[in-house]
């Protein structure tokens, strides 16, 4: 198989191991690095990936514990690590890669402390210039079940896109739609993790279907706002990267969804912070008030999580401060 | 893959365009055979690519500027002619056409070099001020400030590294451009600074002045019509521009493209020719010469007073966003008033200061001192490899040639403020805006150009204890700028008269008139343009809010 089609994925994660797994299954050559010996060695010698038992791995796909394997085989590459990860794996991959490399995050975060896009993290990292975003309604579960699932990509770059797309593409499984809007795709993923956490606390509080498709819809309108302050595109967040993430993860299966049950049960646990989507909701918080964008449903998860107000004084804030205009 | 730093020789500076004259025939046969084999190619593709279209487009926008223009010689016939013809062209004649409008508008662009002229400007060749002096005043008055000039023109910055970039590789100057006067201005720089001088595209409008005019049909700069906005034009142009830096000439853009009328720290870049770099560098790389570097060199050019203030500041406010591309008819075009600034203004000690910042690589990476190319990592990255494929192969991409560019040009506005110099102008100017912004409680320039004279009083000894904080204030944040390196030791007292003796000297206006303890400010718009300098910093209140302004957002 050439280098031109062949997937890297950096992190054999329950997203990465999906990933490849489809792209197997299509037929596509992958080298997935891990950096651990004892899930290179699983994959290897057993076509199993112990975080995810379930995905069966075809002959094609191969895993290493070298990345300089990785950027020596495969052109295009998936950055599918979580967000606490992201800066050291693509400093590490920095070192192997040049400027002709593609790479794509998976990555639904902004950074902690920075507040910076993962794409700006990544790029700090890399020495090629020819950066994108997978985001998008694509559960692992979903993908290893051959359940039709969709992702979007972005890029500045169209060759990014298109190359995405020609890789990725692996229907019925996996569709990836397109898009420019890097920011928009970026911020979009990152927040629909922090309203997760915002309708498990609505669920967890017992608030019926109203008040709810009331939080649905100004969250996406609250984080269009500040995506359009941060030089993105309004629409970006009604698809597949904001609604369509925000939708498909708000049940038992996400991890944001679980915080935010158990937060409204008054189980503050030592983890509160550790799910991507409460890091995005204290990261996006701060980046709303730099940008001096009203975001009161954010605002509420972010008082939660960080223990200034309780869930049902959040939510009555809320729902008193959010019913200005449309 | 990372890379160590190759071992090439470093060659002997020299001034490449005294060999110009010799290549011109050479360089204008390629830009022909590049553009015409191009779109012969594209032709294939029919629709507009088609010849009969790009010919069509010449003629029909060369017959409409032609009738706005009212020319009565008979030049629109030639237009028309082709205009009726082209139904009945066989390929081959269209062929024949292209290729005689190609070399037409090649001519059109290309510049001269004589060296004479260069020696005489940069002040070598006092013998030959006998045979330029002509008997014409203006040109003889221009002389003399041109000398002046060359005195009070003050280099710094990484001046070394940019030398050793000029003996390893072509060097692409990038300067902020805020007046007419940055073309002579950044000449003498470079000169001063011991660098190469450059060509680079000049706006034919600038040729109208004839002591201008003069040095730059002779120092090497190319013609820009930007009346002619056909694609052919702009092929003719870029193809120019691509072989020039190809053949090794150092090249001189604005990536703002036209003077900044608000006098703000350009930030957004229309880049321009500057997109000829990742071409150039491309081609050099397919026909195996990777390690011919291309440099890109940014520059500010720093003036205590702006020749053109007025008119630029005026047009920026009358119509903000929607400026006139092309003035004619500002202070440039008269010569007496350029021979008086260069009288008053540059009689100051250091009235230009030309700073010079480290290199990028086409892409907007950083360099070594020895001129490798480093990622954001720092590590060494092989600069060749952004424009190869997978297998190697160098592939050709507009979109990410552009995208490219549009990256440069981020590093570019990203590092102009860091690079920017405040002169005591620009100091005085900010701390009289802020202050009576804070007593009037509006930043909003229209508002304050609504509001009585008694409400643009500032005391003189606030002024001066405002100017001691914006200077502390610069000193513990290099990336804003700093003040004028040769006046660091001045009190805050003493900036402050100098600053007033340059704002009520020159422009026909007063900007600020001092009435005892009390500075009183007599031009609101003009304030506001030299204050514009220091836009890129925030407010103090603004600052300790942690307000990150928003993108686009020019005002401060």
């Amino acid at each position: 198989m050439t280098r031109s089609e062949t997937v890297g994925i950096v992190g054999a994660g329950t997203f990465g191991t999906a990933l490849g797994a489809v792209l197997a299954k299509a037929n596509r050559h992958v080298v997935i690095w891990s950096r651990d010996p004892a899930i290179v060695d699983s994959i290897q010698t057993r076509r199993s990936c112990p975080r995810l038992p379930k995905a069966v791995l075809g002959p094609s796909l191969e895993a290493t514990a070298d990345p300089r394997k990785l950027a020596a085989e495969a052109r295009f590459i998936v950055m599918a690590v979580s967000s606490t990860n992201v800066r050291d794996r693509a400093r590490e991959l920095g070192n192997y890669v040049d400027g002709s490399h593609i790479v794509v995050h998976a990555v639904g975060a902004l950074a902690a402390h920075t507040n910076e896009r993962v794409s700006e993290v990544v790029g700090q990292g890399l020495p090629t210039l020819k950066i994108g975003v997978l985001a998008g309604p694509a559960l692992p579960a979903d993908l290893v079940d051959g359940e039709y699932s969709s992702m979007v990509v972005a890029s500045l770059f169209d060759e990014v896109v298109t190359e995405a797309r020609r890789l990725l593409n692996a229907p019925p499984a996996l569709r990836v739609y397109s898009s420019k809007d890097l920011v928009g795709v970026e911020l979009a993923s990152a927040l629909s993790g922090a309203y997760t956490v915002a309708l498990g606390l609505c669920d967890g509080l017992g608030m019926s279907a109203g008040p709810r498709a009331v939080l649905i819809t100004r969250a996406v309108a609250e984080a269009s706002r500040l995506g359009v302050a941060a030089g993105a595109e309004a629409r970006t967040f009604a698809g597949l990267a904001g609604l369509g993430n925000l939708l498909v993860r708000a049940t038992d299966r996400s991890a944001d969804y679980q915080l935010g049950r158990r937060l409204a049960d008054g189980v503050v646990t030592a983890d509160a912070h550790r799910t991507e989507g409460a890091r995005a909701a204290l990261a996006g918080t701060e980046l709303a008030a730099k940008l001096r964008v009203r975001m009161p449903v954010l605002a509420g998860v972010a008082a939660v999580l960080s223990g200034r107000a309780e869930p049902r004084e959040a939510a009555q804030l809320v729902g008193d401060t959010v019913a200005v205009e449309e | 893959m990372a890379q160590a730093p190759s071992d090439r020789p470093v060659r002997e500076a020299e001034n490449r365009l005294e060999r110009f004259n010799a290549d011109r025939e050479r360089l204008l046969a390629e830009v022909e055979r590049r553009v015409v084999a191009r779109r012969v190619v594209e032709a294939k593709h029919g629709g507009d690519a088609s010849l009969e279209y790009v010919l069509n487009d010449v003629a029909f926008c060369e017959i409409k500027r032609l009738e706005a223009s009212r020319q009565k010689n008979g030049a629109i016939d030639r237009w028309k002619d082709l205009s009726r013809r082209l139904l009945t062209m066989s390929h081959g004649d269209k062929e024949t056409e292209l290729r005689e409008l190609v070399r037409y508008y090649g001519r059109d662009v290309v510049g001269n070099f004589d060296p004479r002229v260069y020696k005489f400007a940069t002040g070598v060749g006092p013998s030959l001020l006998g045979v330029l002096f002509s008997p014409m005043t203006t040109l003889r008055e221009g002389m003399a400030a041109l000398k002046n000039l060359d005195q009070r023109i003050h280099p710094d910055g990484e001046i070394e590294l940019a030398k050793a970039c000029a003996e390893r590789g072509t060097l692409i100057v990038t300067p902020t451009h805020s007046s007419n006067m940055d073309s002579p201005a950044i000449g003498f720089g470079l000169m001063r600074a011991g660098l190469p001088p450059t060509t680079y595209g000049a706006g034919k409008n600038l040729f109208t002045n004839p002591f201008i005019s003069f040095f730059m049909r002779n120092l090497g700069a190319y013609r820009v019509d930007r009346r002619l906005r056909f694609e052919l034009y702009k092929d003719v142009l870029k193809e120019y521009s691509t072989v020039l830096l190809e053949h090794g000439y150092h090249s001189l853009f604005f990536p703002g493209g036209t003077r900044c009328r608000s006098n703000i720290v350009e930030k957004h870049l229309k880049l321009g020719l500057l997109g000829t770099s990742v071409t150039a560098y491309k081609n050099l790389v397919r026909e195996g010469m990777p390690n011919k570097r291309l440099y890109v060199l940014p520059v500010t050019i720093n003036y205590r007073l702006v020749l053109e203030a007025e008119t630029l500041i005026d047009d920026y406010l009358a119509e903000t966003g929607k400026s006139r591309y092309i003035i004619t008819d500002d202070e440039f075009s008269r010569v007496g008033r350029m021979v008086e600034f260069f009288r008053k203004i540059l009689a100051h000690e250091g009235s230009v200061v030309v700073r010079f910042g480290r290199p990028f690589d086409p892409f907007g990476n950083d360099i070594t001192d020895d001129g490798e190319s480093i990622d954001r990592a720092g590590r060494h990255v092989d600069p060749a490899t952004f424009v190869r494929g997978a297998d190697g192969e160098v592939t050709d991409d507009d979109q990410r040639d552009a995208e490219y560019t549009r990256a440069l040009g981020r590093r570019l506005a990203a590092v102009y403020p860091k690079l920017t110099v405040f002169h005591s102008t620009h100091l005085l100017a900010r701390v009289l805006y802020d202050e009576v912004g804070r007593r009037t409680g509006t930043r909003d320039i229209y508002r304050l150009l609504r509001l009585a004279p008694a409400q643009l009083a500032v005391p003189k000894a606030d002024a001066i204890a405002g100017v001691t904080r914006l200077r502390a204030r610069l000193v513990s944040t290099p990336a804003w700028g700093a003040e004028h390196p040769g006046f660091t030791t001045q009190s805050s007292a003493d900036k402050v008269t100098d600053a007033l003796k340059g704002l009520t000297t020159f422009h026909t206006r007063k900007i600020v008139v001092e009435h005892g303890d009390s500075l009183q400010v007599a031009d609101v718009k003009l304030l506001y343009y030299y204050m514009n300098r220091t836009a890129h910093i925030p407010a103090p209140e603004v600052e300790a809010a942690g307000f990150i302004p928003a993108a686009g957002r020019d005002h401060a």
